[in-house]
């Protein structure tokens, strides 16, 4: 009989560190946090049981930092280490460094990291086990090979790395023309975001739908699928509102999707979980993108509408545990949407805005999910990701759900920092959103649209301000 | 009066007609003695005499217009229109009412037509009496404002501007009586109000007025606003009354500072002795009068620093509102010492260009006189200033003969008005209307148009009425709502169209900040301290609480970190001090957004790559039109900031891993031909790109 984690080593930040935390602690696991120097004070650090100091605050200095992990995770008798998303999630030389160290990796092996990390053996192997894939070339030798393929495909075409992910490193070429500096470009970023210059060519896929596969699995060849997410509102390869079920498919093309999914997952030798990524054109034909061999940021809209806890699933099937529930167990219920608020201004361009956290009034009520990493009174860092929180609704059908996140959206109160929350309210209220007819290209297409709004700020925040300067100033500025 | 609610400005006028009692107007809400306090007070203090106003059966509340308008949109942050629409809701049967300058409305220039009717259709809804008065009594100026009151079924008030003066007779304001009540549709109509802004028309003098107009005039209802800066305030009032006026202006005798209105309680005790029966109700005026009592003092700061009656008044005419107001300018100008001198000149330049001295006369006359005599006196000290005042007199006293003068007292006279400013230069070409009393010298002309063009200057000049002028609302519509980044109200262009520095500063304001008005008067001006350190206010009827936790040290950037307890909630504001203002501008240098040659830091971020993937900068480099010069990460974003145009890289503000602010300098620019640097001005982020890399 396989036994549970005594104590967890959280080697992330943020919301998904504290929704890691909130599982060990409903199973009786210890939890140590890992920060940074700024981060000293985060929502994260608070909510574990004990911490650990990384060091300096950029990245490569601590949470991507493979060494000090390793050695804080070991200092504190972790036995297994949840990497989370980013950072070293999808890191396979962390993956291998802690099973060297005796720590369990709660994600599938190294091996299967490294395969489906790299892009271009993701796609032969999927290839292999029966799943569609984009037309692409790999193993570019010679740009020629490059404006072949999009004289052949038609342009534009898309130039990815083969070790990004998350969209990073992607570049669409319009012109043959632009197709060599492109390629070195996406070259020397990919060899500065991956330390892996290999790029890979795929087909464009217009007006696309971006919809991925969640799946489970376990070490004794279980493989479950949770259904489909629809992730098509994106700006710049970075989803921004996630939901499921999507509207396209029907329950007969998710069971086909999903059972060739089950099949290929089940050949590669996976467990804990994963996300298996598509583009469904117009046409209803689909193909696959990539496998996110970790948690992905909107597993939350699955865990609604099925009920399972999936950072629970992948703790016990990695601690040797079997799947405790089927396929013919798993139950699609109503409809869930996810909003990620991040730190960035709509308005500019979507830049990024740090700063102090002021005010902060949580959504709450009923069928609302908030995953936050914040608190009032916290500053947000630089140093990374701007995602704040990520704010679902469920409902039992689509329209409930919209309803329903439109009123939390309103909710939220967020002081000292612009947010993408005014946008979120445009979306919900776009008709081709609520239609259910989108692609990738809304935000594009309703950019103009989407960032016409007024921030709204609390009044009596307002009037607190003013009382706020006047007593430090010690008369009215505007009166005198 | 009673129920207004169902109003019918025919049933208000033929009730004051037949009734035989006294009627009463308070000025307070506009004026809060307005000859003091610079129009400060507060809504929260003002909105609570509403109810007690209504009690005592005032005709109606002067709450709204003249310089309280525009003061509310500079400092006092109030919206004029939920002002009014406050004071509406709370006055049943007393009337509300405006004081508007003609074709000036509620502003400091001549408005266009048709924003000036727009401006009135904004209003008549919350407004019941509009008084109307023009500074050169120029009737034909009202016609807009009477048309769009009277269409709405309003009261339309017009008023004489009075002082008393030689040409200023009787037979002189019947002619302009006639005027008002052929405007307004008959005597039956309409209500004519004698305003002696300065308070300077004697008990006689001003008994023999209203005589004169009743004479021709019987069914009309005459009222009177009279300020008593010259002390004879209350004995005028009441030979006015026994001449057959029927309404009064007055104010809480709390409210009274000398420039203002009367004080009511003197006033109504002095109708009964001489046997007048007066509809007010005495309780509710002392009730009034002791809650202003309770908040008066908080405006102590913003007393004039002249106070006192002041006799002399019946020579310089200034009016009751501009007199303090100007004491406060000499003030904050330095040349306080001044005053006697500049009220002198204008008790002699008044005879010289002659108009009534009320807005925007009073501002023409103030800016005149106080230019003149500081000029003389930086000239040759208080001698010539008292040479000049010297020459003045004797000019005066020879019937304004120049050429009885002798040469050096001629030569002063005609450099009089050499620096005369736009506004008065417009006055003399007729811009406003025609002078009641004739144009003034050919002298003045040249003093003020100078000897090459002050011939062709009379000549330009409008003897009639000025041409109706319209402005395109439209593309004012479209410059505000630019400075708005939404479509304004109807409400907020109407405010713009009058002031429009004012009405911006406003809705920025309100934008940060809200709406204050709800915040009681002590925590407007000061906000909390350790005495009192909570205030509690309700907002749309839902009560709110906030109470001072902690006022922070000034850290060595200059920032005060203040700890308030909103509803029960600690929350910290980061509060900028002068120091960090002035330091900020030191330490950091910004560009100008209006110079494209300057190239500032789209956002705060630290500059992790300087130049290009293709090549690094240096200053003297040449670089293309949308070349990367540097780039920003923010937040693992990267974000290249790119060059705006061909050009030379002139200096180069910043290194590799400087943290940057937005609008920080980044690059200096010479664009490679000038033509470049005259195009478009690329809009603040056009030449951002975030990268797609994320």
């Amino acid at each position: 009989m396989p036994e549970l984690y005594k104590k967890i080593f959280i080697a992330n930040r943020g919301e998904i560190a504290c929704r890691a935390i909130r599982t060990c602690q409903e199973l009786n696991i210890q939890t140590v946090a890992a920060y940074s120097d700024c981060d000293r004070l985060s929502l994260h650090v608070r909510m574990a049981d004990e911490a650990v100091c990384l060091g300096a605050s950029p990245g490569n200095q601590s949470y991507l930092n493979i060494p000090k992990v390793i050695a804080a995770a070991k200092s504190k008798g972790c036995d297994a280490v949840y990497p989370g998303y980013g950072f070293l999630a999808e890191n396979a030389s962390f993956a291998r460094a802690c099973e060297e160290a005796g720590l369990d990796f709660i994600g599938p092996s190294a091996e299967v990291i490294e395969k489906m990390g790299d892009k271009e053996e993701t796609r032969r192997t999927l290839k292999e086990y029966g799943i569609p894939i984009v037309p692409g070339i790999e193993d570019i030798e010679d740009i020629k090979e490059v404006i072949a393929f999009g004289n052949e495909v038609g342009w534009p075409i898309l130039i990815k790395a083969a070790a990004g992910g998350g969209g990073k490193g992607m570049k669409l070429v319009y012109r043959p023309e632009e197709a060599t500096e492109a390629f070195r470009g996406a070259q020397s970023i990919a060899k500065k975001s991956f330390g892996d210059g290999r790029v890979y060519v795929e087909k464009f896929i217009a007006n696309g739908r971006h919809i991925e596969y969640q799946f489970v699995a376990d070490g004794f060849g279980n493989v479950v699928h949770l259904g489909e997410r629809e992730c098509s509102i994106q700006r710049s390869h970075q989803k921004l509102v996630e939901e499921a079920p999507s509207s396209l498919l029907t329950q007969e093309k998710r069971d086909e999707v999903g059972q060739r999914v089950v099949n290929a997952i089940k050949k590669i030798g996976y467990i804990t979980a994963g996300t298996m990524e598509f583009l469904f054109d117009q046409e209803g034909n689909y193909y696959a993108l990539e496998v996110n061999t970790r948690i992905q940021v909107e597993h939350t809209v699955t865990e609604l509408i099925t009920g399972y806890d999936l950072i629970k699933t992948m703790i016990t099937t990695r601690a040797g545990f079997p799947l405790n529930f089927t396929q013919e167990d798993v139950v699609f219920n109503g409809h869930a949407i996810q909003c990620r608020i991040n730190a960035e201004d709509p308005k500019k361009n979507f830049t990024p805005s740090a700063g102090p956290i002021l005010y902060l009034k949580n959504p709450e009520g009923h069928f609302i999910r908030m995953d936050s990493g914040i608190y009032q009174g916290w500053t947000i860092p630089v140093y990374y990701d701007s995602m704040l929180c990520k704010l679902c609704a469920y409902g039992k059908d689509r329209t409930t759900a919209i309803t329903r996140i439109k009123r939390a959206l309103e909710e939220l109160k967020i002081n000292g920092v612009q947010t993408t929350q005014h946008m979120h309210i445009k979306i919900m209220d776009n008709e081709a959103f609520v239609s259910g007819n989108y692609d990738t290209t809304f935000i594009p297409t309703y950019i103009e649209e989407l960032t016409d709004y007024d921030e709204s700020e609390v009044e009596i925040l307002k009037i607190a301000r003013l009382l706020a300067e006047s007593t430090a100033l010690g008369k009215n500025q505007h009166c005198f | 009066m009673s129920d207004t609610k169902s109003f019918s400005a025919q049933d208000v006028l033929k009730k004051l007609r037949d009734s035989k009692q006294i009627h009463l107007t308070t000025t307070g809400p506009r004026d809060t003695g307005q000859s003091d306090y610079k129009n400060r007070h507060t809504f929260s203090d003002l909105i609570r005499l509403a109810p007690l106003y209504e009690d005592a059966g005032y005709f109606s509340v002067e709450m709204h217009g003249g310089a309280r308008f525009h003061q509310n949109l500079l400092s006092n942050m109030l919206d004029p229109f939920e002002e009014a629409a406050a004071w509406k809701s709370t006055l049943n049967n007393t009337l509300t009412q405006t004081l508007v300058r003609s074709t000036n409305v509620w502003g400091y220039r001549s408005y266009p037509e048709n924003v000036i009717r727009e401006s009135v259709r904004a209003f008549t809804p919350t407004i019941d009496v509009w008084r109307c008065f023009d500074f050169l009594n120029y009737v034909p100026n009202m016609r807009p404002l009477a048309e769009e009151v009277l269409k709405e079924g309003k009261i339309f008030e017009p008023a004489i501007s009075f002082t008393q003066s030689d040409e200023c007779t009787n037979e002189y304001y019947l002619k302009v009586a006639r005027e008002m009540v052929a405007l307004c549709g008959g005597e039956k109509h309409t209500i004519i109000c004698i305003k002696d802004m300065a308070g300077v028309g004697s008990p006689e003098r001003t008994a023999s007025l209203v005589d004169a107009i009743l004479q021709e005039f019987p069914e009309l209802i005459i009222h009177l606003h009279r300020h008593s800066t010259d002390g004879l305030g209350l004995p005028a009032m009441i030979a006015a009354a026994k001449a057959g006026a029927k309404i009064f202006d007055v104010t809480d005798d709390a409210f009274v500072r000398f420039y203002g209105q009367a004080p009511v309680r003197p006033f109504v005790a002095l109708l009964k002795e001489n046997g007048f029966d007066v509809n007010i109700k005495e309780k509710s005026l002392d009730d009034a009068s002791n809650l202003v009592h309770e908040f008066i003092h908080h405006y102590e700061p913003f007393e004039s620093q002249y106070r006192g009656p002041s006799y002399d008044v019946v020579y310089h005419r200034m009016p009751g509102g501009a007199f303090p107001s100007s004491f406060e300018q000499a003030e904050k100008g330095g040349f306080l010492h001044l005053m006697p001198w500049i009220l002198k000149g204008m008790s002699f330049g008044n005879r010289i260009i002659r108009y009534f001295d009320v807005t925007p006369g009073s501002q023409i006359t103030w800016t005149t006189w106080a230019g003149i005599i500081q000029r003389r006196f930086q000239e040759g000290g208080e001698e010539k200033v008292v040479q000049l005042l010297d020459f003045l007199e004797a000019f005066i006293a020879n019937g304004q003969d120049l050429n009885a003068l002798d040469e050096e007292a001629r030569k002063e006279l005609v450099r009089l008005y050499e620096t005369a400013s736009d506004d008065l230069r417009k006055l003399l070409l007729g811009e406003y209307g025609p002078l009641p009393f004739g144009w003034p010298e050919n002298w003045v002309y040249r003093s003020a148009f100078g000897a090459e063009k002050w011939q062709e200057a009379i000549q330009q000049r409008d003897e009639g009425a000025p041409p109706p002028i319209e402005v395109d609302i439209e593309s004012e519509r479209k410059n505000l709502a630019k400075e708005l980044n939404r479509p304004p109200t109807n409400n907020e262009l109407v405010l713009y169209l009058q002031h429009p520095t004012g009405a911006l500063k406003f809705f920025q304001f309100r934008k940060k900040y809200g709406n204050t008005s709800v915040l009681p008067t002590y925590a407007w001006l000061y906000g909390l301290d350790h005495k009192h350190d909570r205030v509690q206010f309700d907002s749309n009827g839902k009560p709110h609480e906030i109470r001072l936790v902690s006022i922070g040290k000034e850290t060595e950037d200059g920032l005060v970190w203040v700890v308030l307890s909103v509803d029960n909630v600690l929350i910290e504001f980061p509060v900028e001090t002068p120091k960090a203002q002035a330091d900020g501008s030191v330490s950091v240098q910004f560009a100008d957004p209006s110079k494209p040659e300057e190239v500032g830091s789209p956002m705060s971020g630290n500059i992790w790559r300087m130049g290009s993937p293709k090549r690094s900068i240096q200053e003297g480099d040449i670089v293309e039109k949308d070349e990367e010069l540097t780039n920003i990460e923010v937040m693992k974003t990267e974000n290249a900031v790119r060059a705006p145009f061909a050009g030379q890289i002139e200096r180069i503000h910043i290194k590799l891993d400087d943290a940057v602010v937005e609008g920080q300098i980044l690059f200096e620019i010479t664009p490679l031909s000038k033509k470049a640097a005259k195009g478009n001005v690329p809009p603040l982020f056009s030449h951002i790109e975030n990268s797609e890399e994320e």
